[in-house]
C-alpha cells in the first residue's frame, strides 16, 4: 500500500473535520436559539472527534501524537480546504457552509467505509451515523428557512453564492489521487463531487433557493496544498493557545 | 373586606379577601412546543422524555436528538406537538384512571390490531390509529403501552380502557393520533450509535479533586486559613 498517499489522505480528511470543528464551535453560546445553540456545539464536537480518530490513525501510520499534529502546525503545514477555515460570519453562511460541507463529507465517509485500509473503513463505518445526523440537521434548516421569509431566502442565497467556490475547493485533487483510487483506499474527488451535486441539487430544488450552474463557477483551490486565506493562523493561534503555554496541561 | 388569616402576619398585611387578576401579559413570541419520547434500549418501550420548543416538527426531531439523546444511551425518538396529546383526569396512586371515564362499558375487548381485511375494514370506516400512553406514578414518566384503531381521540381512550384497562396503576393516560407522531426512520439507526471516545462530554470525566489536592500540597500559602 502507498503509505505516502494515504497518509495525504487522512490529513485532509482530519485537518477539515479540526478546523471546521473548531470554528463552528465558536457559536457556542451564541446560537440563534438555546436548543440550536447546543445542537451546532455538539455536531462541532463531533467533528473534533473525528479529526482525533483519523490522527490516530496517522500516528498508528507514525505520524506524532493527535495533540502534536493538531496544535504545533502552522498555516502552510495544513491540509484543509479554505471553505473551512473561513470566520464563521452570519448564520446563514454557517447554515450554507454545513449544508455544502456534510453532504461532501457524509459521502466520503461512505465511500471509506468500503475502504481496501481497514483500519480507516473501521473509523468511517463508526463516524458515518453521526455525519448523516450533521447532513440531516443541515438539509432540515435549509428547507425550513429556504422556503420561509424574503429575508431568510435572500440572505442563503447571497450565502450560497458565495459559499459555492470554496465548497467546490474540497474536491481538489493532489498527487495522492490516482494511487488512493487504485489501491481501493478510496473512490476518488471527481466521484464524490458527481454524487455531491446530484444531492445538493435534489434538496434545493425543495426550497425557494436557486443552484447556480456551477461549470461556471472557478473553485478555489490551494488549501490542500498549504495556501490558505489569512484566517487559518489566527484560529490555529488561539486553538493550540493553551498547548503552546504548557503542553503538559490536562483538563 | 381584607385577607383574615390564623397567621396574624398575613393578617396585618391588608391583602384584598379573593386575589387579584394577573394583568393581562402580552402574548409571547416564541414557537410551539413539541413532546419528546425516547427508546434507551432497542426492544424496550418508548418513554416521555421532556419538551422542546421549535419552529417546526422536523426542527424539534432535530432538537429533541441533542437535548435527549446527546449524553444517554438512545436507539429511537418519537416527536409530536404538545397540542396533539389528549391527557385524560389524574387518578389515585393506586387504581385506575380508567375506572373514573363514564362509557365504554361494552367495548370490543380485543384490541384491533391484526394486519390486512380487518384493519383495510377499520380505516375505511374512517378509523386509524392511536398511540396510549400510561403514567404509573406521579413524577415518572409517561410509557408507550400500545396503540389502538379509532375514530377520535375519546374513542380511543374507550378503545385503550377495553384492552390495557387492567393494568394498575394508571394514573394519568395520554391519547396521541399516531399520524401525529414524527418517528426516528429505522433506515436511519445508525445516527444513533456514536463514536466510543466521548467521555469528554461528561461531567464525570473532569475529576478535578486530585489536582485541588495537590496544587494545595504545592502551594500551602494559598491554602485557606482555618
Amino acid at each position: 500500500m502507498n503509505t505516502d498517499a494515504l497518509k495525504d489522505l487522512l490529513y485532509r480528511l482530519a485537518d477539515d473535520q479540526l478546523i471546521l470543528g473548531h470554528r463552528n464551535s465558536e457559536w457556542n453560546g451564541l446560537g440563534p436559539i438555546l436548543e440550536e445553540d447546543i445542537a451546532f456545539s455538539s455536531m462541532a464536537q463531533d467533528k473534533l472527534g473525528h479529526s482525533l480518530q483519523l490522527y490516530t490513525l496517522l500516528h498508528q501510520l507514525g505520524e506524532a501524537e493527535p495533540d502534536t499534529v493538531a496544535f504545533t502546525r502552522n498555516a502552510p503545514q495544513f491540509h484543509c480546504a479554505q471553505l473551512v477555515e473561513l470566520p464563521i460570519g452570519e448564520y446563514d453562511f454557517s447554515l450554507i457552509r454545513h449544508f455544502l460541507y456534510d453532504h461532501a463529507e457524509i459521502l466520503r465517509f461512505e465511500a471509506l467505509s468500503h475502504s481496501s485500509y481497514e483500519p480507516l473503513a473501521q473509523v468511517a463505518r463508526k463516524l458515518k451515523g453521526e455525519l448523516k445526523y450533521h447532513t440531516l440537521h443541515a438539509n432540515t434548516w435549509i428547507k425550513q428557512l429556504g422556503s420561509s421569509t424574503e429575508e431568510a431566502i435572500e440572505r442563503l442565497q447571497n450565502s450560497l453564492n458565495y459559499t459555492l467556490p470554496y465548497a467546490l475547493g474540497l474536491f481538489e485533487k493532489t498527487a495522492a489521487e490516482d494511487d488512493v483510487i487504485s489501491e481501493g483506499i478510496f473512490v476518488g474527488e471527481d466521484e464524490i463531487r458527481a454524487r455531491w451535486q446530484e444531492n445538493i441539487t435534489k434538496l434545493l430544488s425543495q426550497t425557494a433557493l436557486n443552484l447556480p450552474d456551477l461549470t461556471t463557477l472557478t473553485p478555489v483551490y490551494g488549501g490542500r496544498f498549504g495556501e490558505h486565506t489569512e484566517y487559518l493562523q489566527p484560529l490555529l493561534d488561539e486553538m493550540a493557545e493553551v498547548f503552546r503555554v504548557d503542553p503538559t496541561a490536562e483538563w | 373586606m381584607s385577607l383574615t388569616s390564623l397567621d396574624p402576619r398575613i393578617s396585618r398585611l391588608g391583602l384584598p379577601d379573593s386575589p387579584l387578576l394577573p394583568p393581562d401579559k402580552p402574548e409571547l413570541d416564541q414557537f410551539e412546543t413539541y413532546e419528546v419520547f425516547h427508546q434507551k434500549k432497542e426492544g424496550t418501550a418508548y418513554a416521555y422524555v421532556g419538551p422542546v420548543h421549535a419552529p417546526s416538527l422536523e426542527v424539534a426531531f432535530l432538537f429533541g436528538k441533542e437535548q435527549y439523546s446527546r449524553r444517554f444511551a438512545c436507539t429511537g425518538l418519537w416527536v409530536t406537538p404538545t397540542s396533539a396529546v389528549q391527557v385524560t383526569a389524574y387518578g389515585d396512586d393506586a387504581g385506575s384512571v380508567y375506572d373514573t371515564l363514564s362509557g365504554g362499558q361494552n367495548e370490543p375487548t380485543e384490541a384491533p390490531l391484526s394486519e390486512s381485511a380487518e384493519e383495510q375494514a377499520a380505516y375505511a370506516a374512517g378509523e386509524e390509529d392511536y398511540d396510549i400512553f400510561h403514567l404509573k406514578k406521579r413524577g415518572k414518566a409517561h410509557m408507550h403501552v400500545g396503540k389502538v384503531h379509532a375514530s377520535s381521540h375519546a374513542m380511543a381512550l374507550q378503545q385503550a380502557k377495553a384492552v390495557f384497562g387492567d393494568q394498575r396503576p394508571v394514573v394519568n393516560v395520554w391519547v396521541i393520533r399516531s399520524a401525529d407522531i414524527l418517528r426516528s426512520d429505522e433506515e436511519d439507526r445508525d445516527i444513533w450509535s456514536t463514536t466510543p471516545e466521548k467521555k469528554y462530554r461528561d461531567a464525570l470525566a473532569y475529576k478535578v479533586q486530585d489536582k485541588i489536592e495537590r496544587f494545595k500540597a504545592e502551594n500551602p500559602e494559598n491554602a485557606p486559613q482555618a
